[in-house]
């Protein structure tokens, strides 16, 4: 399971910038509902049945809400389906929503992917030789997150058991938390101290440093780099043609079923469902290897 | 070859009267494990940081420091000195197991390949390969510690300074650390200074002992020597407590025999010198009559609906006024046990009965006023405002005590537990064993009539130790109920009137330390596992030298 | 030589992406533009971090900071809008310059997304709070003198938070900035606008002097100095 986890944060980030930005940018009924198609098929192998339900439950009225909302903001289109508090309700501007909602609900889908993939610290290897100094700042801050978490959690209980403000009233505890936060600044600056030192005493602050990482860059990387691209590129050179433009006022236009078109629908389906097709091939694979022995 | 030599050093913090250290001659030859022991405040970590450039406290110094018969000033590689602390926590930078071991070749500006190959070698080297690519936060603390070890050693030091890196380690993990010292220095000849508070198993292993005290080398020999050497200073050199136990009861006894330095070496010196006949030691009467200050009744507890059980029907009843211990491995359930008594965790079948009424009848905050106090783990966690005095007031203003006693109050809880001139400094400038005694006199404040402790003596040295066994003693003879969980067996036979060991959740044993230790032959003080062929329940070091001291009477 | 290469590319490179998206996505060229722009204004902020002379202490203390504002995020959760990251933000710019407060901003939110998820907005809250940083960091001297300034600009500061991120939501939605769903967007936040604007009054005046405290303190102890 998870192919695409194993893929070099390079490639991976390559791709999710891909599909984002298309299904960010380009406002077509055909490549928004292959992102989100791509999106759900993507978090359905990433997720456990019951999470996914639980998804489901936050967006469908998400949708829903995107969707019916939007005639009541705009009333530009010519084809009213009935009027409320004298402006026409256009079947246009409900398209419209529909179309806006399939877009961000695709678009959350896909930052989903792309956290649960992306994780801290491929991003921070594809930055660390850009912006090294920052890069470590970032990974210093996530070690001390959890570790401030748990000492938090301690003083917490500590005061507790002391007795003070351990009332449930709702001041009471904002009380106790800002007793806590304030509590953990002093110790944490405190630490943070010590960190440096220990910084400084493995030789940190020298020229000339390195960057290093567990990844390396392997052959089915490049070939999915190469087909990313050219996948990407397809469909942004139907954008470039016009081949993608696609408007709903006044009037809702037609979607092209050209062959260039057609085309442009096909290359960016696939850039969508890549994952998804890695992800069945592993199954596939890996079926196949269990079944031999 | 001298690889470390230090002259006359002398020195002095900013804004104090007095010097930290003066006059220091030391000289550390390639290959050597030297010990540096002293109290508290001795000046050992100042000393230590001295020598690590990079670390060095700011302040006024003289004399001089030669790393390889140059000045340390000369040394450029950050890698040549090693440096472990004792808090696991705060060395560890980044937050992955792997990068931390990469972090100190990336700063040499070593090339990715060749990091690559040190930090695998490293890895199956310390037995990392494991949890290699770990988050560093999900780590034990014996695992962080190993993993502050390791990642200094892929620098390749030839000199590896450590100071109590063992202090917040549990018994086991304290004891596999030493081990691996031991490794480096008998397989690869790596050079150790080490600051260390527990010597039991450091002592044995280590080629020569320097003794620190008030900022000057008191004394610098073999480990064997000391116990003798230290004589020269007074019968009551507070720095005998703090050797190994084989020193001590040879040490008391006052033998002409060359000095024991293990168990094994102190029970050969026993039984050469005494008669082998198996005495008992009269048991004290634990005191089953008083009222119960404290009692489970079949308490079971898990942290999560579908989590293993922690607790498995523990039911025990903990008198008025008594020391109760429990003791067991990590994860055996006696911190949950003794959070379940405080309130914090409830259990999910069973009761738990403090002073006779059920603990959730208890209503908001009731429980802690006048009734139980907490002591954490952690005694920093206690504080939260910027002065030990501003900490201490707030348990008073909370318990709505008019103003005018506060002042009085708070003067004499801190006399009484020795910190009076800790008063109006910050809680995060305290050592280890002030944190603790303030911290405890925070809890105290709420008049407890029960004191629950979690490893009271975790992190503070031998000194400290017998000022916390005081002031148990002092509270229990005011009829405090004093609960305590810890690691520590050797001030469990001391200080306690009743033992109790936890495994697997459950409650095994519940007896006095006598009767507890001498049914234990491994999970015992080294005490008794010296003299347990003589006299089968003396457990401490006092008890086993009475004895001896008995046996030579009637010789 | 290397670096100067990498630094030419890059001016040539960003003008490049951003022309060719304003091309490539017509309709939605606004919203491209100021996602582009707000991940470009983080740029010179970051690169110059990179090539100052910036202490390890200080750079463990923006860590700090930043992991302190997150963990605010987190030990604040259940009451919506209530957090102390706008405080924390403008405390590090008051007492370390305009710079960290920008930096630990941008990181805050950076960071936190990886618990709370990432998104289209990232870049906008890296953005906001980079900037309420940065302005805390020229005022410096004002609001650490009176609390009162300092009450008004987490006042200030909640409503800019706001008012900078439904800009996004509306270009986004449009392709255009559509001024009825603006201000539609502007009225169905407002208790949370006026929710951040109270927490950051109250975490600024409840934390702004003791941080002051503590971080002179441990300027004296450990010899650091700050800005």
């Amino acid at each position: 399971m998870k192919a695409f986890a194993n893929v070099h944060p390079a490639a991976c980030m390559t791709y999710f910038l891909s599909v984002l930005s298309v299904s960010m940018f380009i406002p077509h009924p055909v490549l928004q509902a292959e992102a989100l198609l791509g999106g759900i098929m993507f978090c359905a192998t990433l997720q456990k049945r019951r999470e996914a339900l639980r998804d489901l439950g936050f967006y469908l009225p998400l949708f829903l809400m995107i969707a019916v909302t939007n005639p009541l903001f705009s009333h530009n289109g010519v084809t009213p389906l009935f009027f409320l508090n004298g402006n026409p309700v256009t079947m246009e501007a409900f398209l419209y929503g529909v179309s806006v909602a399939v877009m961000v609900i695709g678009v959350l889908l896909w930052c989903k992917a792309y956290s649960e993939i992306m994780t801290s610290d491929k991003f921070l290897y594809l930055f660390g030789k850009i912006i090294p100094k920052l890069s470590l700042v970032l990974s210093m801050a996530l070690r001390f997150i959890p570790v401030y978490l748990r000492q938090a959690r301690r003083v917490s209980r500590a005061q507790r058991a002391m007795g003070l403000y351990s009332g449930k009233s709702f001041t009471d505890r904002i009380r106790n938390k800002l007793r806590v936060f304030s509590a953990m600044i002093s110790w944490s600056l405190e630490n943070a101290m010590e960190t440096s030192a220990s910084m400084r005493a493995r030789g940190y602050g020298k020229k000339g440093r390195t960057n290093f990482s567990l990844f390396r860059f392997r052959s089915s990387d490049i070939s999915l780099l190469a087909a990313c691209v050219f996948l990407l590129a397809v469909t942004l050179a139907g954008a470039s043609l016009g081949i993608t433009d696609f408007t709903y006022y006044p009037r809702v236009g037609i979607i092209r079923t050209t062959p260039d078109a057609l085309a442009v629908y096909a290359s960016f389906g696939v850039l969508s469902l890549l994952p998804f097709i890695m992800e069945v091939k592993e199954a596939v694979v890996w079926n196949c290897c269990k079944s031999k022995i | 070859m001298e690889l470390l030599q230090v002259e006359d050093l002398s020195f002095r913090y900013p804004k104090s009267e007095r010097d930290a250290l003066y006059g220091i001659d030391l000289s550390v030859q390639s290959g050597e494990f030297i010990v540096l022991c002293g109290p508290s405040g001795c000046g050992k970590t100042t000393l230590l940081r001295l020598l690590k450039k990079e670390l060095a406290p700011y302040g006024e110094r003289s004399g001089q420091i030669l790393y390889n018969g140059a000045p340390q000033d000369a040394l450029t590689d950050a890698g040549e000195i090693g440096f472990v602390r004792q808090d696991p926590e705060s060395q560890i930078i980044t937050d992955k197991v792997w990068h931390e071991l990469a972090f100190g070749l990336e700063n040499m500006g070593v090339p990715t390949e060749v990091i690559r190959r040190r930090v695998g070698e490293m890895a199956s080297f310390f037995g990392i390969e494991g949890w290699f690519r770990q988050r560093t936060d999900e780590l034990s603390g014996g695992q962080k510690q190993l993993l502050n070890l390791a990642s200094v050693m892929v620098m390749q030091p030839k000199l590896l300074i450590l100071d109590e890196p063992t202090g917040q380690l549990d018994p086991i993990a304290a004891a596999d650390f030493i081990t691996t010292l031991q490794k480096l220095n008998r397989e690869l000849g790596l050079t150790i200074l080490l600051a260390e508070h527990r010597l039991e198993e450091v002592f044995p292993i280590a080629d020569r002992a320097l003794v620190l005290e008030n900022g000057r080398v008191l004394l610098d020999d073999a480990p064997r020597m000391i116990g003798t050497r230290l004589s020269e200073f007074g019968r009551d050199h507070p720095m005998l407590r703090a050797l190994p136990s084989a020193v001590r009861v040879w040490r008391g006894i006052g033998s002409g025999d060359p000095c024991p330095l293990t168990v094994r070496e102190g029970r050969d010196f026993l039984e050469r010198n005494f008669n082998s006949r198996a005495e008992e030691l009269p048991v004290p009467e634990a005191p089953h009559d008083a009222e119960t200050a404290v009692e489970l009744k079949n308490v079971w507890f898990r942290y999560e609906k579908d989590s293993p059980d922690v607790l498995r029907g523990v039911s025990v009843k903990v008198y008025r006024g008594e020391i109760f211990c429990i003791l067991g491995g990590n994860g055996a359930g006696k911190t949950t046990a003794l959070n379940v008594i405080a309130g914090l965790d409830r259990p999910y079948r069973g009761g738990v009965l403090i002073n006779g009424r059920h603990i959730k009848d208890y209503k908001g905050g009731a429980l802690y006023r006048k009734n139980l106090a907490f002591l954490p783990q952690n005694p920093e966690t206690v504080f939260v405002r910027d002065s030990v005095r501003a900490d201490l007031a707030e348990i008073l203003e909370a318990a709505e005590t008019p103003k005018e006693e506060c002042a009085p109050r708070i003067e004499k809880i801190a006399e009484r537990l020795g910190i009076a001139d800790l008063l109006d400094r910050h809680p995060c400038d305290l050592s280890g064993g002030e944190q603790q005694k303030s911290a405890l006199a925070k809890v105290l404040l709420s008049e407890p009539r029960i004191l629950l402790l979690d490893e009271p003596t975790k992190g503070i040295d031998a000194f400290a130790k017998r000022d916390l066994r005081e002031i148990l003693r002092k509270l229990k003879s005011d009829g405090i109920t004093v609960i305590m969980v810890t690691h520590d067996v050797e001030f469990a036979a001391e200080t306690a009137d009743r033992c109790a060991f936890v495994f697997d959740g459950e409650l095994l044993s519940v007896d006095p330390p006598q009767k507890f230790f001498a049914e234990n032959s491994f999970y015992t003080t080294a005490a008794n596992r010296m003299a347990r062929g003589l006299w089968k329940n003396a457990v401490t070091c006092e008890q086993v030298i009475e004895c001896c001291r008995a046996e030579a009477g009637k010789k | 030589m290397k670096k100067r290469i990498s630094y030419g590319i890059m001016f040539l490179l960003i003008p490049a992406v951003v022309l060719c998206g304003a091309f490539l996505f017509p309709a939605k060229q606004y919203a491209w533009i100021s996602l582009c722009a707000a991940v470009l204004s983080c740029v010179p902020f970051f690169l110059r971090f990179e090539r100052g002379r910036v202490g390890t202490s200080q750079m463990i203390l923006i860590a700090s900071m930043t992991a302190l504002s997150v963990l605010g995020r987190v030990l604040f959760a259940p009451i919506p809008g209530f957090k102390p990251v706008t405080a924390m933000v403008v405390i590090t710019a008051m007492y370390f310059g305009g710079e960290a407060g920008f930096l630990t901003g941008s990181l805050s939110a950076l960071i936190s997304n990886f618990w709370f998820g990432q998104g289209p907005w990232t870049p906008f809250q890296m953005f906001s709070w980079g900037i309420l940083g940065l302005i805390a960091g020229l005022l410096a001297d004002p609001l650490k003198r009176s609390r009162v300034m300092l009450a008004v600009y987490g006042a200030f500061s909640g409503v800019l938070y706001s008012v900078i991120m439904d800009i996004w939501t509306v270009l986004w939605a449009d392709g255009y900035f559509n001024l009825s769903r603006y201000a539609a967007a502007m009225v169905s936040a407002l208790p949370f606008t006026a929710v951040y604007a109270v927490s950051n009054v109250i975490f600024l005046l409840l934390l702004g002097k003791s941080i002051g405290k503590i971080l002179d303190r441990i300027g004296t102890k450990y010899g650091l100095q700050m800005r």
